[in-house]
C-alpha cells in the first residue's frame, strides 16, 4: 500500500477514466503471470508431447501447494512491511525483510527436501499413473530441488509491491515470463532435453530475477534493503506473519484440493489424457479469469474510498462498470471456447484425441461464462466495501463448496462429462447466490443515496 | 513539531484511564483525545466515522475469524482505502498532527507508537487490580451484570486492546520495557496516578 494519502481524485473524477487507468496495470501484471502456465503447457505439449503435458498437469496442485506456502510468507511479511513503512518505522521493516528471506529459505528448503522423499506417492494420490509419472518426476525433481529459490522470488515480489515498488515487481514477473519463454525455446526445441527443459527454463529464469530483485534491494539508499543482522528469526514476528499469511495460504491450498479431485475424477472415469485436456481448459479459464481479477483490482480502491465518503451513487456506479467490462472479457471468453475451441487448443497440441476431449470440456467449461463475470465482480465488491464475510462466502462457494458436491455426484451419472458439467453446475448457483447477496446492498445503498 | 508536549496514556480495560486522564488533563489545562481522534481522523480524510469507529482497538477480531477477514479486508497488499490498516495509517497522522498542534492526553490507540520519535513524550500505563475492575464494573452496569460476567468482559477487551496493539506496533501491550511509568489505580487511586502523573509532565516538560 503505497499511496498512504487517500487521493481525492478517487471522488471527484469520471468513474470510467478511473476505472480504466487503475486497470491497465493490474490487468499487464495478472496477464504475464497466467502467460507463464501457458507457455510453460504448450512448449510441453508440441515439443514433448500429449502424454507429457497430463504429466506436467498432475503435478499441478503440487506446484499451488509450494505456491500457498511462499503465498503464505509473502502475504504476511508484506502486509507487516507496509505498516510499518505506513508509520515511517523503517527499521522493523528493515527486520521483517530479512525475517521473510530466512522463513522463505527454510520453508522452501523443507518443503522441497520432503516433496522429494515421498514424490511418487505424492504424485500417484494427485492422479499421476504408470505412463505419466516418468514425466511428472522428472519435472517436478527439477522444480524441487529449486523449491527455495521460486519461495524467495514471490516472497520478495509481495515486499517490492508492498515497499512502494509495484513497477519493479511488474518487471520481475514479466521478466521472468519473458526470460522463461526464451529459455523454453532453447531447452525443448533447440535441445531437445524434454520436460526437463521446461523445469530447468523455469528454475533459472526464477533464480535470474531473484538475483534482479537482490539487486534492487541492496540499494542502501532504500526505504527497505537487505541487511546483515536481520536474518535472524524473532519468533513474534514470525508468527505475526504467518498468522496474516494464513488465509491466502488455505485458499490457495483449497484450490489445489480442488485440482487434486478433479484429475483423480478425469482419471477415473476418462483418461490420462483427460488430464491434460483439463490443464488445457484451466489454463485458458484462468487467463480470463485473471482479466477480471485485474478489474477487481482496479474496482477496489475506487468503490472503497467512495463508500468511505459516502458517496454511493459513485459506489454504484462503478460497480456496475466493473461488471459491465467483467461481463464482457468473459463473453468473450464464451465465444472464442463456443465457436472457435480449436484456436485456443492448437496453442497446446495438434494431437486429435487430445483436441477432442479438451474441444468437448471447454465447451462444458465455458457455457455459463457469460455469467461468471458479474460473480467475480461482486464478491470483490463486498471486499472492498469492507464486508469480507459475504466475500469470502463468495469465493469459497464457487471454488470449493459448491463445487465438491457436484464433482461427487454428477460423474456417477454422466461419467467424465459430470466433470466437465460440475463446473458451469457450480457456477450457475454461484452467480444466483452472488446477486441474491448483491440486491439487497443495492437497495440498501440507493436508499442511502 | 516538538514544541508540544503529550501524555499517552494506554490501560487496561476498566482501570479507570480515562478519569486520571480527565484529571491530568485538567490539572495541567489540556486537551484529552480518546474516540475524539476518530472524529478528527475522519473529518481530515472526508471518511465517515463509521469506519473508524468500526476498526477501533476493542472492535477488532480475534482467533481464526480475524485471519480470514484480515486477509479479506485487504489487508496489506490491494489498495483498499477501508482496510483496517490505511484507517490506522489514517489514524496516526491525526495523533501526529493533533500533537503538532497543541498540547494533550492520547488514550490508547497506539499513539505512544505512532509518536515514538518524538523528544517531548511521556508514556503512561495503567493497570488496576481484577477485583477491583470487577467491582466497578458491577457498579456502574447496573443490573444483569455479574462478577463472572464482568470477569469474561475485561478478558475480552484486554486482549482485544493487545491484539490491537501488537498487531500495529509489533510491541508487546503493557509491557513496562515501552512505558515510562506504570501505576497501579487499584493501590494509589485516581487522584494519586493523576498527581504523579502531572507532577512529572511538569518536571520533564518544564513546565
Amino acid at each position: 500500500m503505497s499511496e498512504l494519502k487517500t487521493p481525492r481524485e478517487l471522488g471527484t473524477e469520471k468513474i470510467g477514466i478511473l476505472l480504466i487507468r487503475y486497470a491497465v496495470p493490474a490487468m499487464i501484471a495478472m496477464l504475464a503471470s497466467s502467460l507463464y502456465n501457458i507457455v510453460d503447457r504448450a512448449f510441453i505439449g508440441h515439443g514433448v508431447g500429449p502424454m507429457a503435458l497430463s504429466g506436467l498437469a498432475v503435478t499441478f496442485p503440487l506446484m499451488n501447494l509450494s505456491a500457498a506456502l511462499g503465498s503464505m510468507v509473502g502475504v504476511g511479511s508484506g502486509t507487516m512491511i507496509s505498516i510499518k513503512l505506513g508509520q515511517k518505522d523503517n527499521e522493523s521493516a528493515q527486520t521483517l525483510l530479512g525475517n521473510s528471506v530466512t522463513l522463505n529459505v527454510l520453508i522452501g528448503i523443507i518443503f522441497g527436501a520432503l516433496a522429494l522423499i515421498f514424490i511418487n506417492p505424492i504424485l500417484r494420490l494427485f492422479g499421476a499413473t504408470d505412463v505419466t509419472i516418468g514425466y511428472a518426476r522428472e519435472y517436478m525433481t527439477i522444480i524441487l530441488a529449486g523449491n527455495a529459490f521460486t519461495h524467495l522470488y514471490l516472497g520478495i515480489n509481495c515486499i517490492l509491491r508492498a515497499a512502494g515498488h509495484p513497477n519493479k515487481a511488474m518487471i520481475a514477473t514479466i521478466g521472468t515470463v519473458l526470460l522463461n519463454t526464451f529459455l523454453d525455446y532453447l531447452f525443448i526445441m533447440v535441445f531437445h532435453w524434454g520436460i526437463k527443459g521446461a523445469a530447468i527454463a523455469t528454475v533459472i529464469s526464477q533464480v535470474l530475477a531473484f538475483t534482479w530483485q537482490c539487486i534492487q534491494l541492496s540499494d542502501k539508499s532504500e526505504l527497505i534493503h537487505l541487511q546483515r543482522g536481520t536474518y535472524r528469526l524473532h519468533g513474534d514476528l514470525v508468527r505475526n506473519m504467518l498468522t496474516i499469511g494464513l488465509s491466502p495460504c488455505l485458499m490457495n491450498a483449497a484450490a489445489c484440493f480442488v485440482v487434486l479431485l478433479i484429475n483423480r475424477g478425469l482419471l477415473k472415469y476418462g483418461s490420462d489424457v483427460a488430464i491434460g485436456a483439463y490443464s488445457i481448459i484451466n489454463s485458458i479459464g484462468f487467463m480470463i479469469v485473471m482479466m477480471v481479477m485485474g478489474f477487481n483490482q482496479a474496482m477496489q480502491p475506487i468503490a472503497g474510498y467512495n463508500y468511505g465518503a459516502r458517496q454511493f451513487s459513485r459506489v454504484l456506479k462503478v460497480l456496475y462498470l466493473t461488471m459491465f467490462f467483467g461481463t464482457c472479457v468473459t463473453t468473450l471468453g464464451f465465444a472464442i471456447a463456443e465457436f472457435m475451441p480449436d484456436l485456443c487448443i492448437r496453442i497446446f497440441t495438434n494431437d486429435p484425441e487430445l483436441t477432442g476431449i479438451a474441444r468437448n470440456g471447454m465447451r462444458i467449461n465455458f457455457i455459463v461464462f457469460p455469467l461468471i463475470g458479474s460473480q467475480m465482480v461482486i464478491g470483490n465488491f463486498f471486499q472492498s466495501i469492507g464486508m469480507p464475510g459475504k466475500s469470502i462466502l463468495m469465493s469459497l462457494s464457487r471454488q470449493l463448496l459448491l463445487l465438491i458436491p457436484f464433482l461427487i455426484i454428477l460423474p456417477r451419472f454422466y461419467g467424465i462429462n459430470g466433470i466437465w458439467y460440475s463446473l458451469p453446475a457450480s457456477d450457475i448457483l454461484s452467480v444466483i447466490l452472488g446477486f441474491s447477496l448483491l440486491f439487497p446492498q443495492v437497495r440498501k445503498l440507493k436508499r442511502m443515496t | 513539531m516538538d514544541n508540544h508536549y503529550c501524555i499517552c496514556i494506554g490501560r487496561k480495560f476498566c482501570s479507570g484511564g480515562r478519569n486520571i486522564a480527565a484529571i491530568v488533563a485538567d490539572r495541567l489545562g489540556i486537551k484529552v483525545y480518546d474516540r475524539d481522534l476518530l472524529k478528527k481522523a475522519s473529518q481530515e480524510t472526508g471518511f465517515s466515522e463509521e469506519f473508524f469507529d468500526k476498526a477501533d482497538e476493542e472492535k477488532t477480531r480475534k482467533g481464526l475469524r480475524s485471519i480470514f477477514m484480515n486477509h479479506l479486508t485487504g489487508s496489506g497488499l490491494s489498495s483498499n482505502y477501508l482496510s483496517n490498516e490505511s484507517i490506522f495509517n489514517m489514524q496516526s497522522d491525526a495523533i501526529r498532527k493533533i500533537h503538532g498542534q497543541e498540547d494533550c492526553v492520547f488514550i490508547g490507540r497506539c499513539a505512544d507508537y505512532v509518536l515514538r520519535d518524538s523528544d517531548r513524550l511521556l508514556n503512561v500505563f495503567i493497570a488496576a487490580g481484577t477485583n477491583d475492575r470487577v467491582n466497578r464494573i458491577c457498579r456502574h452496569a447496573g443490573e444483569g451484570m455479574t462478577p463472572s460476567k464482568a470477569l469474561s468482559l475485561i478478558e475480552d477487551i484486554d486482549r482485544k486492546r493487545a491484539s490491537y496493539y501488537n498487531y500495529f506496533t509489533g510491541r508487546i501491550w503493557g509491557d513496562p520495557a515501552n512505558y515510562d511509568i506504570c501505576l497501579n489505580s487499584s493501590v494509589l487511586g485516581y487522584d494519586k496516578c493523576a498527581g504523579i502523573i502531572s507532577a512529572l509532565a511538569k518536571e520533564r516538560f518544564g513546565i
